[in-house]
């Protein structure tokens, strides 16, 4: 049995436990293509106008897939207790049914964490039932699974990027081959984690890039912002920043902030803000980001509490290159220029 | 202490009365125009929803008249809404207005909640068995506050050249605000049915006014500055509107945890749902599509959702809405606002869509697939 699984939105962040639980399965979960001009348009033209960009991608790749038994669409509820994942997430599959191709069966399973492991085994149990498996492969497919992410997990925190990881993983597992990044490089190009050696040699300046994985790591439609990054300084993201180092700038906040994604965005941008070797944090954000509207405001104050330089970067389906390059070189610009003339205060006073 | 609040539609009318029956002191914030929207839109982030800018401007403005302390509904989320009252907050003492927070936040959304928060504010003065009697004296207004808005909404059209509907409605809601018991609250009620008495009307229309449902954002739909008068307009356009939320049927199912029904109950919602969106997905999104699909079963003509830009549950809605439109064969019209939306492209799209149903009921009540672009 082959089963379709978009290469958007879920894609970045919980891939590696879908393959590992259908591997273990022994369902084949299969990939849509990597993302391009086709399957954007494709996006714009069946998604909802006003929904967000990573949205629109989503039912790009839903609607290109082919040849296949069903598409799988979970529905993300919670993925940690006292959490939620974005509203629209929680309205998977029914909001983007209409792009499913004619005739194509959707599996789908609720995952809310909110509810207990226990529930979110059962939903799994469920899940499996409709495929025809029984409880003991779910038990298997479940060990899988977590053994899966937790890897994967373990080697975004040690700084490794996010396409050699999955191949590595479908390497290991004889799974569904990705498609590497052009120029994405070793591992090592990303640069000296801050957390493994505080004090580093500069001869580039050292960035923090914030942000949804679904857009840090669309390297179509964020128009290859890592790799440009990545040529001019060194480039750490949020996954680098382990859970219990993110949540102890979480107590800084009177008010929890109730998504998941936010309180890692925000953590890590804590830890990076207070960071001496840090020399700037860039927030990519997209058009419409309801969660982003108001992590940024908070990010943006600590940014400002600790004199960082900051910058958001808000993109969508309608960025241009030349506006990207502008704004990344005269941040760059800026902080090189920091760096050499100007003392550690800051010029406020 | 001065307690201020956010305005939304006639709510200020209850929140007013429950202060007042506490002897708290309360600074009901000037009704929301331009200058609070501009107010609160320099001092918001710019991707923040249309509700919190206008929301920031109230407590701005209520500032210049003394106010130091917030009251608020929280949240858990999903819907950003529940961290609007932590951002304000920073917000304003960055801006130099350390206003106090109090939230009702749930599980302490609750009645016991509510109460409890009520009693910070109100202090020694208030016994529990007043807090207890105030609140529900509140909410006994907000249901007399809805059933003016019904009659309001069915007498618009039938009214409209023979009387000042909108002075009238106005005249209404200061008695209401003014009306201190259960009696006099009574007496407000009959005097407006008196005043526009929908039976008699009824009788010499030839045929029926169209009938419109508006679904969508709570605030927008709540609030007649930020949905631009639409619910004005299409009565002045001869249509008959209901709405998918009313205040105490909110009320009920939130702060009284679904305990009382209020005027229009909104506990059916999720299930009428089901079969298009089967989860709450945070906000009213799963409330719209139910509310859709009630509105359709009722024979209604047409069907509005607005919501603010960016909005995340109802944009998960609007995708799901042409399903319903299709089943039901309804025409279902989508807007969107922000603080740049114009009056004129509100009337224009509003008069479009009221054409479009006129027509639809002269080709003989059977409802073609007029939208050929609904979902695409």
């Amino acid at each position: 049995m082959k089963l379709g699984f978009p290469r958007a939105l879920h894609y970045y962040d919980y891939y590696p436990f879908w393959a590992g639980f259908f591997q273990g399965l022994g369902i084949e979960l299969v990939l849509s293509p990597p993302s391009n001009r086709a399957i954007m348009e494709t996006g714009l033209k069946k998604a909802h106008t006003e929904t967000c960009m990573p949205i629109k991608l989503l039912v790009g790749h839903i609607a290109s897939l082919k040849d296949m038994d069903g598409v799988f669409l979970p529905r993300m509820v919670s993925v940690q207790e006292k959490t939620y994942l974005c509203p629209k997430m929680l309205g998977l599959p029914e909001s983007v049914l209409s792009a499913v191709p004619e005739g194509m069966p959707v599996y789908s399973v609720t995952i809310n964490q909110r509810l207990g492991a226990q529930k979110v085994y059962r939903a799994l149990e469920g899940l499996a039932k409709e495929l025809g498996k029984s409880r003991a492969d779910v038990k298997k497919a479940y060990m899988t699974g977590q053994n899966w992410q937790k890897l994967f997990e373990e080697q975004r925190l040690a700084g490794k990027d996010f396409q050699a990881v999955i191949k590595a993983l479908g390497q290991q597992s004889k799974g569904p081959e990705p498609v590497p990044v052009p120029g994405s490089g070793e591992p090592s190009a990303a640069g000296p984690s801050v957390v493994e050696q505080p004090v580093i040699k500069k001869d580039k300046p050292y960035i923090a890039l914030l942000g949804h994985s679904y857009l840090v790591n669309e390297h179509f439609a964020n128009h290859n912002l890592l790799k440009r990054l990545r040529e001019k300084a060194y480039v750490r993201l949020i996954e680098e920043i382990g859970p219990e180092q993110a949540e102890s700038q979480l107590s800084g906040l009177d008010k929890p902030l109730f998504w998941s994604h936010a309180q890692k965005i925000y953590g890590a941008g804590g830890v990076y803000a207070d960071h001496p070797q840090v020399d700037g944090l860039i927030y990519l954000s997209c058009f419409g980001c309801g969660s982003d509207s108001m992590t940024q405001e908070l990010v943006a104050s600590r940014a400002r509490v600790a004199h960082k330089p900051y910058m958001v970067l808000t993109i969508d389906e309608h960025t241009g290159e030349a506006g990207l390059i502008t704004r990344i070189e005269a941040f760059l610009d800026m902080i090189e220029r920091r760096i050499s003339s100007e003392s550690n205060l800051s010029a406020h006073g | 202490m001065k307690v201020t609040f956010p305005h939304m539609g006639n709510a200020w009318i209850v929140i007013q009365a429950l202060f007042n029956a506490l002897d708290i002191e309360v600074v009901v914030p000037p009704q929301n125009s331009k200058r609070a929207l501009d107010l609160g839109t320099k001092l918001s982030p710019e991707s923040a929803c249309l509700p919190f800018k206008i929301n920031l401007g109230n407590y701005l403005e209520a500032a210049e008249q003394g106010a130091d302390t917030i009251i608020i509904t929280g949240g858990i989320g999903p819907c950003r809404f529940g961290y609007y009252g932590e951002l304000e907050r920073r917000l304003l003492c960055e801006a130099g207005y350390p206003y106090e927070l109090v939230i009702l936040e749930p599980p302490d959304g609750s009645m016991l909640g509510l109460a409890r928060r009520i009693k910070y504010l109100a202090g020694k003065k208030n016994s529990w068995g007043r807090i207890i009697r105030a609140i529900g004296f509140a909410y006994r207004k907000s249901v007399v506050l809805d059933q003016i808005e019904d009659r309001v909404h069915k007498a618009r059209p039938l009214l409209q050249g023979l009387m000042d509907v909108e002075k009238l409605y106005d005249e209404a809601r200061q008695r209401l605000a003014q009306a201190m018991t259960d009696r006099s609250m009574a007496d407000v009620l009959r005097w407006f049915g008196e005043q526009a008495d929908i039976g008699l009307l009824m009788e010499d229309q030839k045929e029926r006014p169209l009938r419109v449902g508006i679904t969508g954002e709570i605030y927008t739909i709540l609030d007649p500055f930020t949905s631009l008068d639409a619910e004005k307009t299409l009565g002045q356009l001869g249509v008959e509107v209901d709405r998918s939320i009313y205040l105490s049927g909110w009320v009920g199912q939130h702060v009284f945890q679904g305990l009382a029904g209020g005027y229009k109950p909104m506990k059916m919602y999720p299930k009428l749902a089901k079969p298009y969106l089967n989860h709450v997905v945070g906000g009213h999104g799963a409330e719209t599509v139910g509310a859709a699909v009630k509105f359709a079963r009722e024979g209604m003509d047409g069907i509005i959702q607005i919501f603010p830009l960016t909005c995340m549950p109802e944009i998960v809605a609007a995708s799901i809405l042409p399903k319903v439109q299709a089943d039901y064969n309804i025409p279902v019209m989508t807007l969107v606002v922000d603080e740049q939306t114009g009056r004129a492209g509100m009337e224009t799209r509003l008069e479009a869509f009221v054409d479009l149903l006129e027509r639809q009921r002269l080709q003989g009540g059977i409802r073609e697939d007029v939208f050929s672009n609904a979902g695409k």
